[in-house]
């Protein structure tokens, strides 16, 4: 039966129970879950050649087993697997194999496999989050199988291409534009004919990363600036409804007297607002005062299918308990796994974790799934344990960002200590130290900021002004990765910002504290560090050339 | 009255009827409400209409005007119906439209423009109302028009693309359709006169009550009760009674002489008493329809419940509920999962033999889970949408995607849940009625106590009747059993056979008592194979095992004596790396009436051809009689063959001599301090022989270990010492290669398990470490720790007892080492260890005595 007949045939609590019931699950009942599912999983995975690369002869009967026999992987672990998708080997058939960007250059892309149970699970939780998504408080959610869905999201391959499809498999919500046409159609193009369709049919959701959404909000707003000057506005107003028209004159009217621009939130009422990705924090409140209601955080990967949303308290990331067995890795397990990546870092349960703890995210995927103990690089906060708001006693997360080892800019990019060395070497810039920072604009919009220390001996015959700088390795930033190019062409945003530092500053912060700096995502004491390093009249070597470069 | 007022009645009656009925429902949801808002308009409409056509007080016009009122805010009221039955969120409009409504109709009951007063008119005396409709009515119904739009709209809006809700809808769209015809037309001069509006009232309820009824939110049952019985009664009563009432007083007052007064009072009585009996007449009636057969229902009920509280076989009870189940309901197929004792759940019983019965729930099957906490039957489609079903893994959801289960329904009594009985979706696919499920769910409520208690008592009578370790009946069920089966055959033929295994003693002192308990694990096995179903097999004693066979002559009985005995002699075929010896049997065979003339003389004869085979060269079948069946003797004998080998075990010694030449004068000690140890202990001389032999060959493995390991003069590092330990493995390996020394294997491979399991390679413990290696261990540590090594000196003989005291029942066996340190106390063991140290410079093996010195050891 599909999702669209259940709300006929079943009570809005029936409903609830069945899709939203896992919120108010006990920790053991949680866990109950998660160890069954397990056992399944661990017994398919270890009997399977992927398995078997890296259990090395080993079979796990017991979860505590699996935890010990089991190391933590990477996508390295899989890559000669599943890149060439050698689905024998697998643990379980796999009826679609999903594509992402791995690391840019260094490696275009990684692929991963889904099994017919981990699709069904997918297809359980998106309706869970469509649910939520609309949902004001418990049993109370407001679906339509007459409703229109907007949604700003990259097509098949790509796991955000699965989305539509796997909501059309349970309910008629009309996309805008529709899935068919969409394929065919750039992002502007997707955009505007979404927006046009939307004021005709009217809009009920919105999903998409958060700054995509954001971008597209921005889109709509502009598309009425410029319809306002338009000679056209009778063709651009032809085909929309009537009480469309009404509520977009009552709207302009409003606008005028509070003298302030037309926002959606004007034009449309959402029921549900859905957003993924990283740095949705930035987006938020922008996105909230443009459409009304703040948006649901979901948590959606290639590797690990969606595990958690937000709930109507929008407090935090519930994981739903059937997607992916989970483990968390301590901030200071975290860090020394950085300083030493021989270190194996130990892991703590879903049960286990405390509020305020900062986690890296381990996953087992479920029915079948290929990853076992895999760390997809993303990090969360433990924000609580329980709330009264949603009367449960789980633990809720928020995600944080990356793994500091990656630079991630608004979902888009995956930078990482390679990538940013071969974007130098192409360059042929003659940069001889640098340190890389995931940044935070004034206006909350994260960048990267690359402090860079160019040799001494090139500072004289070359041209390496900051604007050289800038263009020349975000040029190379594009060649290299496609999404880095799409952060432009999409958003319209060049996220690369510059600092030079004197010659020698490197040095000198290596010679004060003893050690160099990291390359990545280095604390913001020690970036505080390098700059007085940098401000410091005592650097041997170079310190005056500076002033002309 | 005329026919409106008729019409009025029935329509009054049943949305009083509807609204009663409702309103004593204890749980009720707002479409409910909704329903029964509607209701209350329908009655304003069609009661106002009557209280008019009848002229009660105080007016006609006032009547009127209620008549109106229900009929204005009927479409209100139907789109209210319509939103909640909907469930449409935004329905902020019905507040919209209900007032719009009622201000049409105050607006008309001041002006009375759209419905004016009907004029009264008396002709013959009948009364007459006669409405003289404007055009205005149109205006009306122009009014009436957007609210109605706005609710095919809402329709429209949830039944594009999903036709169960359009099928759902269907029967309010229909009487909706009726309605608007009904209004219509009642419009028109044509049918002026005829009450169409009011007709197409009741019938518009009726569909809307079936669409209620289709949706599940109300049963059937509710309509069925004492009080809508008696309501029923008073109306037909009523509707009947008037008619007589008026001829009836006239003719009691007339043919009675009675006054007005008395004649009203008799008349009022025979009403009552009419209506009573209309009542009684009515009850009767709906009872013989649908009580009737559910009384015949419990009866059987009641039988069944009566006759398994009488039942001690769990397969008679479940027999007895599908039996019942399928008279009751006519469902076909049925499985029934009862629980094992280690908690998971195995299908147990079907109605169709042909099932496949291999099928199991764990116990921590969410299905298991659910029924935890719930008791009451369900589908398997409501229960893949509980939470608890999230954790179902993929294989078992293909087991019940296989059964085609359908409906689960739980045997739970007060000690939990003790099965789960499954439908399985019938033929046709159509879902089984509410009321089979709850019938099926009484008789297994009624089941599961005795399903337990039956449960309880047959594994108390396994509990008492079986030897725990071979899972076959035990001697004392045995004589029991063997008595019962002597009367029953006496007549005919009953044969007894008993196999005892030959030299299980040995057996267990040279693989262990573990070993020695699979065998007879194996043994049991191969016996309830081979059996028909009437032959029951026992162990009735340590090694010994009988067979009884009703219907078997003695021909048939030695048979299957020797195709028994072959089979336990191919037990070891198949077995791991440490291969035992085959084991064989002296089988003793007795048959009645043949040879015996009761049981007891059968199991004496029996007993007697066991012990003729025994002494007769062992491995043979032999029946009770004066003609013997000589089996050729394959007696396996453990005679040592060191003779033969010595020449074999001084090779590999001396190859060991040069590459580490303290092992072989360490084997030399080891094997004296055994053999002495062994002799001390009564062991007979062929297995004193084979310690020795052990002794000599135990640390051949040391071939294996590199040099610079073997004879490093200082400790081993914990990497070496795994390397080191090696050597037993190595030992057991290079011992397999000679097929005539193999019988030393058990004794050289336990050398260094310990006693309380912490020694290596098996982590065996206790009396599962065959006797001989045990000895061995005691042996080679002894060796170890009084000879001298570069890392410390030989202990003096105190210090070696006090430490070889300190360990025992930790690495030694208790007895054996005190056993051995009296000999050593009292000089009846010399110690060879220092006085040969000094004619070699190599090492012991450093892994013999792993407590002292510590420093060395794992």
């Amino acid at each position: 039966m599909r999702f669209q007949e259940k709300l006929h045939e079943y009570s809005k609590e029936e409903i609830w129970e069945e899709y939203c019931g896992f919120l108010t699950l006990t920790m053991d009942e949680f866990m109950d879950i998660q160890k069954r599912l397990l056992l399944e999983q661990m017994e398919i995975w270890a009997s399977s050649s992927l398995g078997q690369s890296i259990l090395k002869g080993k079979k796990p009967t017991t979860m505590d087993e699996f935890r010990a026999m089991v190391p933590l992987t990477t996508y390295e672990d899989y890559a000669p697997t599943l890149l060439s998708k050698q689905t024998k080997a697998l643990p379980g058939e796999p009826v679609l194999w999903i594509k992402t960007t791995w690391e840019g250059g260094v490696h275009p892309i990684k692929t991963a496999p889904y099994t017919k149970g981990m699709l069904d699970t997918f297809k359980h939780n998106l309706i869970s989050c469509m649910i939520l998504s609309t949902s004001r408080k418990k049993f109370e959610f407001d679906i339509s199988v007459t409703d229109h869905m907007l949604y700003a999201l990259a097509p098949l391959p790509y796991m955000t291409g699965l989305l539509p499809l796997l909501f059309k498999d349970e309910i008629d919500v009309e996309f805008l534009p529709s899935v068919k046409d969409a394929v065919n159609m750039t992002f502007a193009e997707r955009n505007i004919q979404g927006f046009k369709l939307g004021m005709k049919k009217g809009i009920e959701y919105f999903f998409g990363l958060g700054s995509v959404l954001y971008y597209v909000s921005q889109s709509i707003t502009s598309m009425r600036s410029s319809s306002k000057r338009s000679s056209s506005l009778k063709d651009k107003i032809s085909g929309i409804s009537p009480t469309m028209m009404f509520r977009y004159m009552m709207a302009k009217r409003r606008c005028h007297m509070e003298n302030r621009e037309l926002l959606p939130k004007d034009l449309f009422q959402l029921k549900g607002f859905m957003c993924a990705g990283t740095d949705n924090r930035c987006y938020k409140e922008d996105l909230e005062h443009m459409w009304g209601i703040a948006p649901m955080e979901i948590f959606a990967g290639t590797e690990p299918t969606c595990i958690g949303c937000e709930t109507w308290s929008r407090e935090g990331v519930y994981f739903f308990p059937d997607a992916c067995f989970y483990e968390f890795i301590p901030e200071d397990e975290m860090n020394k796994n950085i300083d030493n990546p021989d270190y194996q870092p130990r892991t703590v349960l879903w049960n286990e974790v405390v509020p305020g703890g900062i986690y890296e995210l381990v996953l087992t995927v479920f029915k079948g799934g290929a990853f076992a103990r895999y760390r997809a690089g993303d990090i969360f906060q433990c924000t609580g344990i329980g709330s009264k708001l949603e009367n449960n006693a789980i633990p809720r997360f928020q995600y944080i960002d990356r793994d500091p080892r990656i630079i991630d800019i608004a979902g888009f990019t995956r930078i990482t200590e390679k990538s940013i060395n071969q974007a130098i070497e192409l360059s042929r810039l003659p940069i001889e130290m640098w340190t890389a920072k995931k940044e935070y604009s004034e206006n909350n919009r994260p960048y990267l900021h690359l402090y860079v220390e160019l040799q001494h001996d090139h500072l004289i015959n070359s041209a390496v002004s900051i604007r050289i700088l800038q263009d020349q390795l975000g040029i190379y930033f594009r060649y290299l990765d496609q999404d880095y190019e799409d952060l432009k062409k999409i958003l319209g945003i060049d996220p690369l910002k510059i600092t030079m530092m004197k010659c020698g500053t490197f040095a000198a912060f290596e010679k004060k504290f003893g050690t160099s700096i990291r390359k990545i995502n280095p604390d913001a004491c020690e970036i505080n560090d390098l700059l007085v390093c940098h401000q410091s009249n005592t650097l041997e070597i170079g310190g005056g050339l500076n002033d002309w470069i | 009255m005329t026919g409106y007022s008729w019409f009025s009645i029935v329509a009054l009656f049943c949305y009083v009827f509807l609204f009663v009925t409702f309103l004593s429902m204890k749980k009720s949801s707002k479409v409910i409400h909704a329903f029964m808002s509607l209701l209350v308009i329908m009655i304003l409409w069609a009661g106002g209409s009557f209280a008019m056509r009848i002229q009660l007080w105080p007016s006609v016009i006032l009547w009127h005007h209620v008549s109106v009122l229900g009929m204005t805010m009927l479409v209100a009221g139907y789109y209210n119906f319509t939103l909640a039955f909907l469930e449409e969120k935004n329905a902020r409009s019905r507040y919209f439209w209900a007032i719009f409504h009622f201000l049409l109709f105050v607006f008309n009951y001041f002006t009375g423009l759209f419905i004016p007063d009907p004029l009264v008119v008396e002709s013959n005396g009948s009364v007459q109302f006669i409405y003289n409709y404007t055009w205005h009515i149109y205006i009306l119904l122009a009014c009436i028009l957007p609210c109605l739009f706005r609710m095919i709209h809402v329709i429209y809006r949830h039944c594009k693309g999903n036709h169960i809700a359009f099928q759902q809808l269907r029967p309010i769209i229909n009487g909706l359709l009726i309605l608007v015809i009904g209004h219509v037309a009642a419009t028109l001069p044509f049918f002026s006169g005829v009450p169409l509006d009011i007709m197409s009232g009741p019938i518009n309820v009726l569909f809307m009550f079936y669409a209620l009824y289709n949706k599940r939110l109300f049963k059937m049952t509710v309509l069925f009760t004492k009080a809508n019985y008696f309501l029923f009664a008073m109306v037909i009563g009523f509707i009947t009674g008037n008619r007589f009432v008026i001829p009836l007083q006239h003719f009691l007052t007339d043919a009675f002489s009675m006054n007005q007064a008395i004649s009203l009072l008799a008349v009022a009585v025979i009403l009552i008493l009419y209506i009573l009996l209309l009542y009684t007449g009515i009850t009767l009636l709906f009872n013989y329809f649908f009580i009737r057969n559910e009384k015949i229902q419990q009866a059987k009920i009641d039988q069944f419940a009566e006759v398994n509280s009488h039942m001690l076989n769990v397969q008679d009870i479940l027999q007895n509920l599908t039996d019942i189940i399928q008279d009751l309901t006519h469902i076909e197929r049925i499985l029934i999962f009862t629980q094992l004792i280690d908690g998971d759940f195995r299908v147990e019983h079907t109605t169709n033999p042909l099932e496949e019965k291999n099928f199991y729930l764990k116990s921590d099957h969410p299905l298991v889970t659910y029924f935890a906490s719930h008791n009451n039957p369900v589908s398997h489609h409501e229960f893949s949408r509980t939470t608890v079903y999230r954790s179902m893994w993929e294989k078992e959801k293909k087991d019940l995607h296989v059964l085609n289960a359908d409906y689960f329904i739980p045997l739970i009594c007060e000690k939990g849940l003790v099965g789960i009985l499954v439908l399985p979706c019938n033929k046709d696919n159509i879902p089984y009625p509410l009321s089979s499920i709850q019938q099926i769910h009484t008789v297994c409520s009624l089941s599961a106590t005795p399903i337990y208690e039956a449960t309880a008592y047959e594994r108390a009578i396994d509990d008492a009747r079986k030897d725990k370790l071979t899972g076959l009946a035990n001697r004392k069920y045995f004589f029991e059993f063997l008595e019962s089966e002597f009367k029953k055959y006496q007549e005919s033929a009953l044969a007894l056979c008993i196999i005892n295994i030959d030299d299980f003693k040995r057996y267990n002192q040279l693989y262990g008592a573990q070993e020695g308990d699979l065998a007879l694990q194996r043994v049991a096995g191969i016996l309830i194979s081979n059996l028909n179903e009437s032959s029951t097999a026992a162990r009735i004693g340590g090694k010994e095992f009988a067979v009884i066979l009703p219907g078997y002559d003695i021909h048939s009985a030695k048979m299957l004596a020797e195709n028994l005995a072959s089979e336990i002699g191919k037990i070891s075929d198949h077995h791991r790396e440490q291969i035992p010896k085959p084991l064989t049997v002296s089988a003793g065979i007795c048959a009645a009436p043949y040879m015996a003339s009761s049981a007891k003389e059968l199991f004496q004869n029996a007993e007697t051809a066991v012990y003729t085979v025994k002494r007769s060269g062992k491995n043979a079948v032999q029946i009770y009689s004066s003609e013997i069946y000589p089996q050729e003797a394959q007696q396996f004998k453990y005679a040592s063959g060191y003779s033969e080998n010595a020449s074999t075990i001084q090779a590999l010694t001396a190859a060991i001599a040069t590459k580490d030449p303290y092992t072989y004068q360490h084997s030399e000690n080891v094997a004296y301090y055994a053999v002495e140890l062994a002799k001390s202990t009564g062991m007979e001389n062929d297995l004193v022989e084979i310690v020795k032999e052990a002794s000599l060959l135990h640390d051949i493995g040391k071939i294996c270990i590199r040099e610079d390991i073997l004879n490093k003069p200082s400790k081993l590092t914990p990497a070496e010492f795994e390397i080191m330990k090696g050597h037993v493995e190595s030992a057991v390996n290079i011992i397999h290669h000679l097929p005539s020394l193999e019988y030393v294997i058990p004794t050289v491979a336990s050398h260094h398990e310990h006693y309380d399991g912490s020694g290596y390679p098996n982590h065996l413990k206790g009396e599962d470490i065959p006797i001989m290696g045990r000895i061995l261990c005691i042996a080679d540590a002894f060796d170890a720790i009084t000879s001298e090594r570069s890392y410390h000196k030989p202990l003096g003989k105190e210090e070696a007892i006090a430490l070889m005291q300190s360990e025992a029942g930790k690495q030694f066996d208790p007895k054996l080492v005190l056993i051995f340190l009296e000999m050593v106390k009292n000089n009846s063991v010399e110690i060879r260890g220092a006085s040969t140290a000094a004619q070699t410079k190599a090492e012991p093996d450093p892994a013999s005595f792993p407590v002292q010195p510590a420093e060395t050891s794992v």
